[in-house]
C-alpha cells in the first residue's frame, strides 16, 4: 500500500489502462464474429472491412451475404458486381449455383484455387509470385494505377497488372473476373501503393455489389475431395505397372519346369499298429477280467520260462516255487498270479495289478 | 512356353518412364512395348523341335548307393541354343541337381550327368526331359518334355552281406573237418588218416585198422549238391514295417544271405516268391551270380495286400523236384495268416523236406508288454501279452509239427538263419 502512495500516477496510468482493454474487449466483441480473411465484417490486418467501408462511402450499395440460400435471395442484374471473397469454401454445388444465379452481374472471384478455376471454365493454371515492387497496370482501365502486395497468383493470360510471370488481375471472359492479389483489399494493405484505388474502381463500377462469402455449412456429400485429386498422378499408372509385374513374377515362378514326378508308393504299415488297436479296443470295451487275466496268464508262463519250469506247469507248483524264490507269502504270490484269483474291481487295481505282476517277475530274475 | 525373371524386372524398369512421364498410357504402352519383346523373343528361340534327347540307361545299383543318369543332348537346328534341361527321375530314385544350364552351338552335342541315390529297391523309372530353350534376349522361353524312357533297377541293399566272410570261415572249417559226427544222405567219403583224440570213435574204420599199425579214421566232405528252397511271403502280412524296415525286405536279406552261403557251399537253391499268385520263380541251381541274379528278381517285389495262397506256393515249391529239401518259409509269424493260410499245407511240405519258418519279430511289442505306468500302457500291455502269448502258441504249434521257427528282430534273421542251415548242414541233415 506504501508503494501505492508513493506511486499514485504509475497506479492511475495501469488502472486505465486495464480499464481500457476490457471495454475495447467488450465493445470489439462483435467484431470477431467474421474471423475470416478478405471478409467485409473484419476490421483485422486480414480483413477487408475497410474497402467495404468506404465502397458504402462511395454511395454503392453493398451487399454482404454469406450462405448460398441468402446469396440466392441476393438481387442480381445488369448493375450488379458480385464478388466472391473466402473463395476456397466453395464446393462445386455452391459454384454451381454461384454461376446459375450470376444472371448479368459481373463475377470477381478473389484467388480462386485450382478446382474453382477448373470449374469456372479456366484452364490456366496460376503461378504464385511475390512481387517486390509495385506492379503497373498496363491496361486502359486502370491506367497509371500500380498494385503492390507481398503474395499474389499471376495468370499466364492477357490481363491487367503484368508482372514476370503473369497478370494479377485476368478477365478470361466477359463477365469473369480473377483477382489474384488479394492483398489489394485487406484492411493492411488497402493503403499501399495504389491498392485501394485499383479495389474501388475494380468493385465499384456498377452501383450494387453483392459480397459474397461462401459458407462450408452450405457444401454437400458430392463437393468433397476425391482422394485420387490428393494423390500424386503416377500412383496410379506405377500401381497399374506393380500389377502387371506381379503377373508377370507369378507366370515366372509357377511354370513348372516339366509335369510333376509320380512316385508309386509301396503299402507298407506299421507292424505293431494291430497291437496297439487291440489295447484301445480294450480299454474301450473296458473288460478288466480278461485284461487281468491275461496279464496273468503271461506272468505265470514268463515266471515259469524264469525258474526253468515246464510251461505246462501245473499252477500250484509254480505259485509255490515262486513264493520260495522271493520269500512272500503263497497267498501273496496266489492272489497275484493264480489263475483263480479275484480280477480288479475298478481301473486303479488294474493298473496296480500290472505294476506288481512287473514287480514279481523283477524279483525272480534277480534273485 | 515360359518366362524368366527378366520379365517382371523390365516391367519394374517401367516405374521409371511413369515417373518422367505421369500418365496411364505410358504404363500401357511399356507393357505392350514388354510383351512385343516376349513375343519376340519366343519367336527367336530355338525350337525345341530341333532338339534330340537320348538317355543312356544306368544300369542296376544298390539302393543307398550313388550312381549317375547321363542323358545325351543334340542341337540340330542352325542356331546356337540356350538350354535349361530337368532330368526327371521318380523322387525315390533320389535325382539331387537334375537341373542342367547350357549352351550348345548348332550340330553340338553334350552328354549332362545326373547323380542319382536311391532311397529304396525296385523298378525306378525315369520320367522325362523337360529341354526350356531361350530366346537370345533371355525374355521368354520354349519349353518341352521330351520323352527318353529309362529304368534303373535299384536292387536290395543286402546290408547282411557282412555277415558272410565270418559264415564262410565256419562253412570252410566244415569242409576240413576231420569226421563228420554223423554221415548224413550226402557225406562224401574223403579219406582215411591217423585217429586224433578228440575224434569222434564212431567214425573209426575198423577194417583199415586193422591193416594199420594205428587207429584210423574215415573223413567225410559235408554233403554237397543239397537243394534250399525259399519261400518269400509278399502278402498283406509282409507289408508291416518294424522299425524302419518292412518284413519283406528283412526277408530278402536273409534270403540273399543264404543264397550266397548255399552257392559257395555247392548247394542249389530255388527261390519262389509270391501272395495270392506265384509272382517269382527262380531257379539258382549252378549259377556262378547267383546272389544278383537273385537281387535283380527281388528287385521289384513289393507287398501286396492279398491273403497268401498257401496251396499254390507249396506246389510251386513241390515243382521244383522230388528231392528232399531245406524249405525256408519267409513269412511273418502271425497267428491268423499261419493257422488259417499255412497250416493245412504244412504236413505235405514237412513230409518231403525239411522245413523252417522265419520270422521277422517286432521288438516292440515286448516293449508295449513291459510299459504299465498309466492306464492305457496297461491296456496295450495285455494287448501285447495277448499277441506274444498267441505267436508262442502258433509257434508251439509248427514246433510240434517238425517246423523249425526262428523268431528273431529283423536284424538279426538273416545271421539266425545262416547259422542254422550251417548246423545243419555240419550234421549233415540237409
Amino acid at each position: 500500500m506504501r508503494w501505492l502512495a508513493g506511486h499514485r500516477l504509475a497506479a492511475f496510468v495501469v488502472a486505465a489502462a486495464v480499464a481500457a482493454v476490457v471495454v475495447s474487449a467488450w465493445l470489439g466483441r462483435n467484431d470477431r464474429t467474421h474471423p475470416a480473411a478478405l471478409d467485409p465484417g473484419n476490421p483485422d490486418g486480414g480483413g477487408a472491412q475497410a474497402v467495404a467501408r468506404v465502397l458504402a462511402g462511395q454511395g454503392i450499395d453493398v451487399e454482404v451475404v454469406r450462405s448460398a440460400a441468402s446469396f440466392e435471395r441476393a438481387r442480381t442484374g445488369a448493375t450488379t458486381t458480385i464478388v466472391v471473397t473466402s473463395s476456397s469454401h466453395l464446393g462445386s454445388s455452391t459454384t454451381a449455383r454461384l454461376l446459375q444465379h450470376q444472371g448479368a452481374a459481373d463475377l470477381v472471384v478473389v484467388a480462386p484455387g485450382p478446382p474453382l478455376l477448373r470449374q469456372l471454365g479456366v484452364a490456366q493454371v496460376p503461378v504464385t509470385t511475390s512481387a517486390d515492387g509495385p506492379v503497373g497496370a498496363g491496361c486502359p482501365a486502370y491506367d497509371g494505377l500500380t498494385v503492390r502486395v507481398e503474395h499474389a497468383q499471376a495468370y499466364p493470360t492477357a490481363g491487367c497488372f503484368r508482372g514476370p510471370e503473369g497478370v494479377l488481375l485476368s478477365q478470361p471472359r466477359p463477365g469473369l473476373t480473377l483477382l489474384g492479389a488479394p492483398g489489394l483489399l485487406t484492411n493492411d494493405q488497402a493503403l499501399d501503393g495504389d491498392n485501394a484505388a485499383v479495389a474501388l474502381r475494380l468493385l465499384g463500377q456498377r452501383r450494387h455489389l453483392v459480397w459474397y462469402v461462401p459458407s462450408l455449412g452450405d457444401l454437400e456429400g458430392a463437393d468433397a475431395v476425391s482422394l485420387g485429386s490428393l494423390l500424386p498422378d503416377w500412383l496410379e499408372p506405377g500401381l497399374w505397372l506393380l500389377a502387371a509385374v506381379g503377373i508377370a513374377s507369378i507366370g515366372w515362378r509357377a511354370r513348372r519346369l516339366g509335369p510333376l514326378a509320380r512316385e508309386p508308393l509301396p503299402v507298407e504299415v506299421k507292424a505293431v499298429e494291430t497291437t496297439r488297436n487291440l489295447g484301445r479296443l480294450y480299454r474301450r470295451s473296458g473288460d478288466r477280467r480278461h485284461v487281468a487275466h491275461t496279464l496273468r496268464s503271461a506272468a505265470r508262463a514268463r515266471l515259469a520260462e524264469r525258474l526253468r519250469l515246464s510251461r505246462r506247469v501245473g499252477p500250484d507248483r509254480l505259485t509255490g516255487d515262486v513264493a520260495a524264490r522271493t520269500g512272500r507269502t503263497v497267498e501273496d504270490v496266489e492272489s497275484l498270479i493264480g489263475p483263480t484269483a479275484p480280477p480288479p474291481g475298478n481301473d486303479r487295481e488294474l493298473t496296480d495289478l500290472a505294476q506288481r505282476l512287473t514287480e514279481l517277475d523283477r524279483e525272480v530274475s534277480h534273485r | 512356353m515360359a518366362i524368366t525373371g527378366r520379365v517382371p524386372l523390365l516391367l519394374l524398369l517401367g516405374l521409371v518412364a511413369v515417373l518422367a512421364r505421369p500418365a496411364g498410357s505410358t504404363a500401357w504402352l511399356w507393357l505392350l512395348v514388354v510383351v512385343l519383346l516376349v513375343g519376340l523373343d519366343l519367336l527367336l528361340a530355338p525350337a525345341s523341335g530341333s532338339l534330340t534327347v537320348a538317355r543312356r540307361p544306368p544300369g542296376r545299383v544298390r539302393a543307398g548307393h550313388e550312381t549317375a543318369s547321363t542323358v545325351s543332348v543334340e542341337n540340330r537346328g542352325s542356331r546356337r541354343a540356350n538350354l535349361l534341361v530337368r532330368d526327371a527321375w521318380q523322387p525315390s530314385a533320389g535325382a539331387h541337381g537334375n537341373r542342367h544350364r547350357l549352351r550348345l552351338a548348332a550340330g553340338d552335342q553334350a552328354l549332362l550327368s545326373t547323380p542319382l541315390r536311391p532311397t529304396r529297391r525296385g523298378e525306378l523309372a525315369a520320367l522325362g526331359v523337360t529341354v526350356r530353350s531361350f530366346g537370345p534376349l533371355g525374355l521368354a522361353a520354349r519349353q518341352r518334355t521330351l520323352e527318353a524312357p529309362a529304368g534303373l533297377r535299384a536292387v536290395p541293399p543286402f546290408e547282411s552281406r557282412k555277415h558272410l566272410p565270418s559264415r564262410l570261415a565256419r562253412l570252410r572249417d566244415l569242409d576240413g573237418r576231420s569226421a563228420v559226427r554223423v554221415r548224413g544222405q550226402g557225406t562224401e567219403f574223403d579219406s582215411l588218416r591217423e585217429y586224433v583224440r578228440g575224434d569222434d570213435v564212431r567214425s573209426i574204420d575198423w577194417r583199415a585198422s586193422a591193416r594199420n599199425r594205428s587207429v584210423v579214421v574215415r573223413t567225410w566232405q559235408p554233403e554237397r549238391d543239397r537243394r534250399v528252397v525259399l519261400v518269400l511271403d509278399t502278402s498283406r502280412v509282409s507289408a508291416g514295417r518294424v522299425g524302419d524296415v518292412p518284413r519283406l525286405d528283412s526277408a530278402m536279406e536273409a534270403a540273399l544271405l543264404i543264397t550266397a552261403l548255399a552257392a559257395r557251399a555247392g548247394d542249389r537253391v530255388d527261390v519262389v516268391a509270391g501272395d495270392r499268385r506265384v509272382r517269382s520263380r527262380l531257379r539258382l541251381a549252378g549259377a556262378r551270380d547267383a546272389t544278383s541274379r537273385l537281387e535283380d528278381a527281388l528287385a521289384g517285389l513289393f507287398p501286396e495286400i492279398a491273403e497268401a495262397d498257401w496251396t499254390g506256393l507249396a506246389g510251386a515249391v513241390q515243382s521244383f523236384g522230388r528231392q528232399r529239401a531245406l524249405v525256408v518259409l519267409l513269412t511273418p509269424l502271425e497267428p491268423s495268416a499261419v493257422e488259417e493260410g499255412l497250416l493245412p499245407v504244412l504236413p505235405v511240405l514237412v513230409a518231403h523236406h525239411r522245413v523252417v519258418l522265419a520270422s521277422v519279430q517286432d521288438p516292440e511289442v515286448e516293449r508295449l508288454a513291459g510299459r504299465r505306468s498309466g492306464l492305457d500302457e496297461v491296456y496295450a500291455a495285455a494287448a501285447a501279452e495277448q499277441t506274444l502269448s498267441r505267436r508262442r502258441a502258433t509257434a508251439d504249434l509248427l514246433e510240434v509239427l517238425g517246423v523249425h521257427v526262428i523268431d528273431v528282430p529283423g536284424e538279426a534273421l538273416p545271421p539266425a538263419l545262416a547259422d542254422h542251415y550251417l548246423s545243419l548242414k555240419a550234421r549233415g541233415l540237409l
